[in-house]
């Protein structure tokens, strides 16, 4: 039997839960802030919200709508369940499921050479083109956050969270 | 077998005195312990209806705030024939055998909107006040978000009152021909009046009906009718219900586009 405070693995040897603790509060930390403030500034305009949802030409209105109306508020509830690490792995599952939905939802609209997020778009010819969305950008950012949250399914021990209060 | 692994086996068949009792114990002793804590899945349960009544309630405090309150018109403007439909510009000419509708989906801030009315706008309405097509105009304002001051709406309401005096289009082209240079400045409210005086419109009428928001709920309606129909931008241009790619759209090609579609 070991003697020391820091927690024995299967194998017997020591390892040092800080470093890993450390990096699953920062994820939550950045999932949190990004998804409470992705979702304030949807909260009062909901139709906007419903149509930029169209816009990715997936869904058509009778599912984009409620899907759309839904979202920001979704997004609260998520980022400040995963920012006070509260059941963080099923939120961090769910918060998983949404990015992938963005990132094949962005792709596919990169694919098809839609333009979204340019306000309004017009055609080439005889119209000058909107502004170029930055799919690239939008992408590689959702990765980015995937990786934070597919950490916290693997790992959700964390540091200062309610489920080390709760359950140590 | 070591030492080692027989402390970390469950003992379950140990000992010979094993009444049920003290076998439990040795189970319950070895078993991976959950340190004390609420039961995760009634919490879970609560946390996950708790968070559906908060979503519900945010969506529908949300929709709540929007522009219901005292506004109760359900006024249409002249032109227009259902809730949430086109304004029909051109409703007091006589249409020519087999003419297609042409509709117009635009909204006031959109310089590509801007761009469009000044290649095709004039060719557009010749043929619509020769009857030859059935305009419509769908008058959106996603771009209100653009603006500090929901431009889009409140240039939207100028033009439907506007319509109340017959002079819809006039005071649409006011309000192209003085887009700002800046998207999302917008105009102010004495701008929008003085594109009403600039038409010839009786303001103090124009002005109570802007002030009263009479075709606000009509507006709103609009931006339903338009997303159902599957519009997600500025311009969009449909004949006969089909989009028109604008795409290398020439005004030739409008010209062409229109007499084919005429049956």
């Amino acid at each position: 039997m070991t003697t020391t405070q820091e927690p024995v693995t299967r194998d017997g040897s020591r390892v040092s839960p800080r470093v890993p603790d450390a990096i699953g509060l920062v994820a939550r930390l950045v999932l949190g802030v990004t998804l409470i403030y992705a979702g304030l500034i949807k909260a009062g305009h909901l139709l906007d919200s419903a149509r930029a949802v169209l816009a990715y030409q997936i869904f058509p209105w009778e599912i984009a709508k409620p899907i759309g109306y839904v979202l920001p508020m979704l997004e609260i509830v998520l980022g400040v369940l995963i920012l006070v690490g509260f059941f963080t792995r099923p939120v961090a599952v769910i918060i998983s499921l949404l990015w992938i939905a963005f990132i094949l939802g962005i792709s596919q609209a990169w694919m098809r050479g839609l333009q979204i997020d340019c306000g309004c778009f017009g055609g080439g010819g005889a119209l000058t083109a909107g502004e170029k969305p930055g799919y690239f950008w939008e992408v590689a950012r959702d990765v980015g956050l995937l990786l934070l949250s597919a950490w916290l399914v693997w790992r959700p021990r964390s540091l200062v969270s309610i489920d080390k209060a709760l359950y140590g | 077998m070591g030492a080692n692994a027989k402390k970390r086996r469950e003992p379950a068949m140990s000992g010979a005195s094993s009444s049920t009792a003290s076998r439990q114990q040795k189970i319950q002793a070895a078993a991976p312990k959950r340190a004390g804590g609420p039961n995760r899945i009634v919490l879970g349960a609560v946390l996950a209806v708790v968070a559906i009544i908060a979503i519900v309630a945010g969506v529908i405090v949300s929709t709540r705030g929007g522009s219901g309150g005292a506004i109760t018109s359900h006024a249409l403007p002249p032109g227009v024939s259902t809730m949430g439909g086109g304004l029909q510009a051109n409703n007091t000419v006589t249409l020519v055998k087999g003419a297609p509708t042409l509709d117009l989906y635009e909204d006031f801030q959109c310089p590509i909107c801007h761009e469009f009315e000044k290649l095709f706008g004039a060719q557009i309405r010749s043929q619509a006040s020769a009857g030859k097509v059935k305009l419509n105009y769908h008058v959106l304002n996603f771009l209100d978000s653009r603006s500090p001051n929901e431009s889009s709406t409140r240039a939207a309401l100028g033009a439907f009152c506007a319509a109340d005096q017959g002079k819809f289009e006039a005071y649409h082209d006011q309000v192209y021909a003085n887009q700002p240079q800046q998207e999302g400045a917008g105009w102010t409210d004495a701008q929008l009046k003085s594109y009403a005086q600039n038409v010839g419109l009786n303001t103090s009428t124009w002005q109570t009906c802007v002030k009263d928001k009479k075709y606000q709920k009509y507006l709103d309606a609009v931006q339903q009718q338009a997303a159902k129909g599957g519009v997600t931008g500025t311009p969009t241009i449909k004949l006969n219900g089909k989009i028109i790619d604008l795409q290398g759209l020439t005004p030739a090609s409008l010209d062409k586009a229109i007499a084919d579609a005429t049956k």
